[in-house]
């Protein structure tokens, strides 16, 4: 029982008023707990232990076959892990809140011959919404979202934003109380990644729990209130963006003009992200921003010079870096002691 | 739960139901039929004239005598015939039952026949015992293709009044240079021998005139030299008379009764139920693999899952295919009940009573029955390899072995309706991927009530266990990008709790 509204704590969401949503009657959203999963030999997620609090924009970052669309469909318990516990909302089970949940998978896709608002009410039905509702709410949602034209077109008349669209509002269309979104950035014009980056901002603040993966970093630090990282199965790193860049080498920020290539011989540099009219400039512990900086001058025209925390880029770069010079110690020292 | 079952079923269906193609398809199958019989009918009609010679080498012209023989088909034979079935006497009686009703009336004009007597008159047609309605029809077919022969007379061609010599090998250049079909040599002395009667003619394939001359020559050689030995006719006639023997069969009572001509054709009806049962099968079966496919090749299957379970998904899509094809078939019933009832009054001369075989129950409720059943078996399997290719072109591979399977009831259609009760066919009925087919085809037997329950029986656990190996490919299949898995591995899945 919830001391602040006197419900069950497993009361369905749906049929709570929709103030109270935002009232947390657990405080987690998704709790994964030691869960590893397997496909043959192959380790996809290695013990992953994470906890997802309600209510916030919590990021997956990892490179291409890291680990997170399996720890995605596990979560959806489109796969059921080997070993470990994933809690959903409350429940063991996510097959138990499979009406709660939106997701919206990596690779899209459509009917091709339904019609946009069929198949957006579709899935609607198909997450339990009562049939005539979900008519209309694909309608609303569509016309809404200016696709109000398109309401009795067929899906493969519509052009590739479109159609994501479409499988966005198809995602969304139950009001779900935790949406997952695997790569919802990947191949959106900039107009429509203002969509997504404000659709996604808007659910946060209706008191829905956002989940997303993605390889922009740009995007994930500006949206994200929590984020984890996940590199060849195990968990990296995970904690809110400041708890991610606490302790770890600040570095300067030059925005300039000239030849980058003499970057590498800033005294004290230790790495260069150069983009050619900015550049990241990483220094051993201890050497001093200012000589940088008074060597600098000499050598580049500098429009901007700042000193601040690494980027997640930075970041995201580095714990590849480190977890695979890790990995190869390892591979090495076994390889030696197998020897 | 069954909700969401039923949610994706409907999808299924309606996608498949709303498209122009699919009621195109439908269509085009009775409209092949209809034009294909239509054109058989045509055709028959355009046949082309074959002309041809006689060169009469005997000395009594027996020539014109066989030609005149060739010409009018033997009506004796034919009505002698026809007064052992009884028919005769039976049309006279329905024709007297019907007198009020057909009578001209006061204008003069006949009036149309009532569709009672109409039935009535097909019906006693139908009750002719079996063998002498294989004999009528021998003389029907004589007699129509007698029309298709043109006989040329030697004086037309300026041959008659020549040496034979010379007429012989006119008539053999006129058959080189295609003007004629054939010429016949009638033997020098046919009292004595036959040995130089002769046909010749460029097209070895085609007999019916070859076969229609030696049937008169024969009549009118046979003649001859009962005349000749001084035999009395009607000691003639008992000589010549044929041995045929009645076919009977054993009634529901124990005793004999005569095999009717409609008993043959209801024998044979199976042969069609079974080949569209074969294309439906086929038809609603591949739908299902296509869709399959389309579906995880298209990634839609990844949305779908975090909806419903694998189980669920499979469930919903087979049935939804199942009321497509269900769809079909009943579309297909329909369209021979129409065409049955519709061809008697498009083409007059048309009267078969087919609508009473087509409309036998057990055929109908066997039609659709097996077709539920047949496509349930071949449904799991396909679903299964369906979850595991990528593409059509995979899944199409895998569908070899199937095909070649599915040879075996096309190839012993034929052979089944005659020996539905045979050893071949009882095998076949008891190996579940052939039962539906097999049960169908030897509806005409029909086989025995405990064969039905036992090969049900079989039919209905086959399917299940189907289903239930399926379930398991289909939710680990499903979700399978890159190259298909191996036999082992998929044996491995079968093998989970």
């Amino acid at each position: 029982m919830c001391e602040a509204c006197g419900l069950r704590a497993d009361t369905p969401a749906r049929i709570l008023p929709r103030p109270l949503l935002a009232h947390s009657h657990m405080e987690h959203a998704l709790r994964i707990r030691e869960v590893t999963k397997r496909f043959g030999a192959h380790v996809a997620v290695d013990r992953l232990t994470l906890e997802v609090p309600k209510g916030c924009i919590f990021v997956f970052l990892g490179q291409n076959g890291a680990g997170k669309t399996t720890t995605i469909r596990m979560v959806m318990s489109i796969f059921k892990p080997d070993s470990g516990a994933i809690e959903v909302l409350g429940q063991p089970d996510a097959a138990l809140v499979k009406d709660r949940l939106g997701y919206l998978p990596e690779e899209k896709g459509l009917y091709k011959k339904m019609k946009t608002a069929e198949i957006v009410a579709y899935f609607g039905k198909l997450k339990g919404m009562d049939p005539a509702d979900a008519d209309q709410k694909a309608s609303a949602l569509l016309t809404e979202y200016g696709l109000g034209d398109w309401l009795d077109k067929r899906c493969e008349a519509m052009s590739k934003g479109m159609g994501q669209k479409v499988q966005l509002l198809g995602t969304l269309i139950h009001n779900p109380d935790l949406v997952i979104l695997d790569e919802p950035f990947s191949g959106l014009d900039p107009v429509n990644r203002d969509v997504m980056r404000d659709t996604i901002l808007r659910m946060k603040r209706e008191g829905r729990t956002v989940i997303f993966s993605t390889h922009v970093m740009e995007q994930a630090e500006q949206l994200c209130d929590r984020v984890m990282m996940i590199h060849k199965a195990r968990l990296q790193f995970s904690g809110t963006l400041e708890e991610v860049k606490r302790g770890r080498d600040f570095g300067i920020v030059l925005h300039y003009d000239g030849d980058g290539t003499i970057l590498p011989q800033t005294p004290g540099a230790l790495r260069v992200n150069d983009h050619g009219k900015q550049a990241e400039i990483f220094l051993h512990p201890g050497a001093d921003p200012q000589t940088a900086l008074r060597w600098l001058v000499d050598k580049v025209r500098i429009r901007k010079f700042e000193h601040r925390a690494p980027t997640l880029h930075e970041i995201f770069v580095r714990t590849v870096d480190e977890a695979n010079a890790r990995l190869a110690k390892d591979g090495g020292a076994r390889a030696q002691e197998s020897n | 739960m069954a909700s969401k079952t039923l949610l994706v079923a409907r999808r299924e269906f309606l996608e498949n139901v709303r498209t122009k193609t699919f009621w195109l398809g439908i269509l085009a199958l009775p409209a092949l039929l209809a034009i294909s019989l239509g054109a058989g009918v045509v055709l028959a009609k355009l046949k082309e004239t074959k002309s041809y010679a006689v060169l009469d080498l005997s000395q009594d012209g027996i020539g014109a005598r066989i030609e005149r023989a060739a010409r009018t088909p033997d009506t004796k034979d034919m009505m002698q015939l026809l007064r052992g079935t009884g028919l005769p006497q039976k049309l006279q009686e329905i024709k007297a039952k019907y007198q009020d009703v057909t009578e001209p009336g006061t204008d003069g004009r006949d009036r149309e026949m009532p569709d009672e007597m109409r039935r009535e008159l097909q019906r006693a047609m139908l009750d002719i015992p079996a063998s002498d309605f294989e004999k009528l029809m021998e003389h029907g077919s004589a007699a129509t293709s007698s029309d298709k022969f043109e006989f040329v007379d030697l004086a037309e061609l300026e041959l008659a009044d020549r040496p034979i010599e010379e007429q012989r090998k006119k008539l053999q250049e006129l058959v080189e240079a295609k003007k004629l079909f054939a010429f016949f040599e009638i033997g020098a002395d046919p009292l004595k021998r036959l040995d130089d009667f002769r046909y010749v003619s460029n097209n070895v394939t085609d007999s019916a005139l070859r076969k229609n001359y030696d049937a008169a020559a024969t009549s009118v050689v046979q003649k001859m030299r009962i005349e000749d030995a001084g035999i009395d006719a009607r000691i003639a006639r008992s000589l010549q008379e044929v041995v045929r023997f009645r076919e009977q069969k054993l009634g529901a009572g124990g005793a004999a009764e005569d095999v009717k001509a409609g008993d043959k054709a209801s024998k044979w009806a199976p042969v069609g139920f079974v080949y569209l049962l074969w294309i439906a099968i086929m038809t609603a079966a591949q739908m299902l693999l296509t869709n399959t496919v389309e579906e995880k090749s298209n990634r839609i299957i990844e949305v779908l899952l975090s909806s419903v379970s694998p189980l669920q998904l499979m469930a919903g899509k087979v049935w939804g295919i199942a009321a497509t094809g269900m769809t079909l078939v009943l579309s297909w019933v329909a369209c021979a009940l129409l065409g049955v009832w519709m061809a008697p009054k498009l083409i007059p001369g048309l009267d078969l009573p087919l609508l009473d075989i087509i409309g036998d129950p057990l055929y109908l409720v066997s039609f659709v029955g097996y077709f539920l059943a047949g496509y349930l078996l071949y449904a799991a399997i396909l679903v299964g390899l369906g979850s595991v290719t990528n593409s059509l072109k995979e899944a199409q591979n895998l569908l070899q072995p199937i095909f070649v399977i599915l040879i075996v009831p096309l190839v012993s259609m034929l052979f089944l309706v005659e020996e539905p009760n045979g050893t071949v066919a009882k095998v076949l009925s008891y190996i579940p991927l052939f039962t539906p087919f097999t049960m169908m085809n030897r509806a005409g037997g029909p086989p025995e009530a405990y064969e039905y329950v036992l090969t049900s029986a079989l039919l209905l656990v086959s399917i299940w266990l189907a289903f239930r190996a399926a379930g398991k490919v289909f939710r680990i299949g499903v979700l399978m990008t890159g190259n298909p898995p191996k036999l082992k591995e998929i044996v491995s899945w079968l093998r989970e709790r």
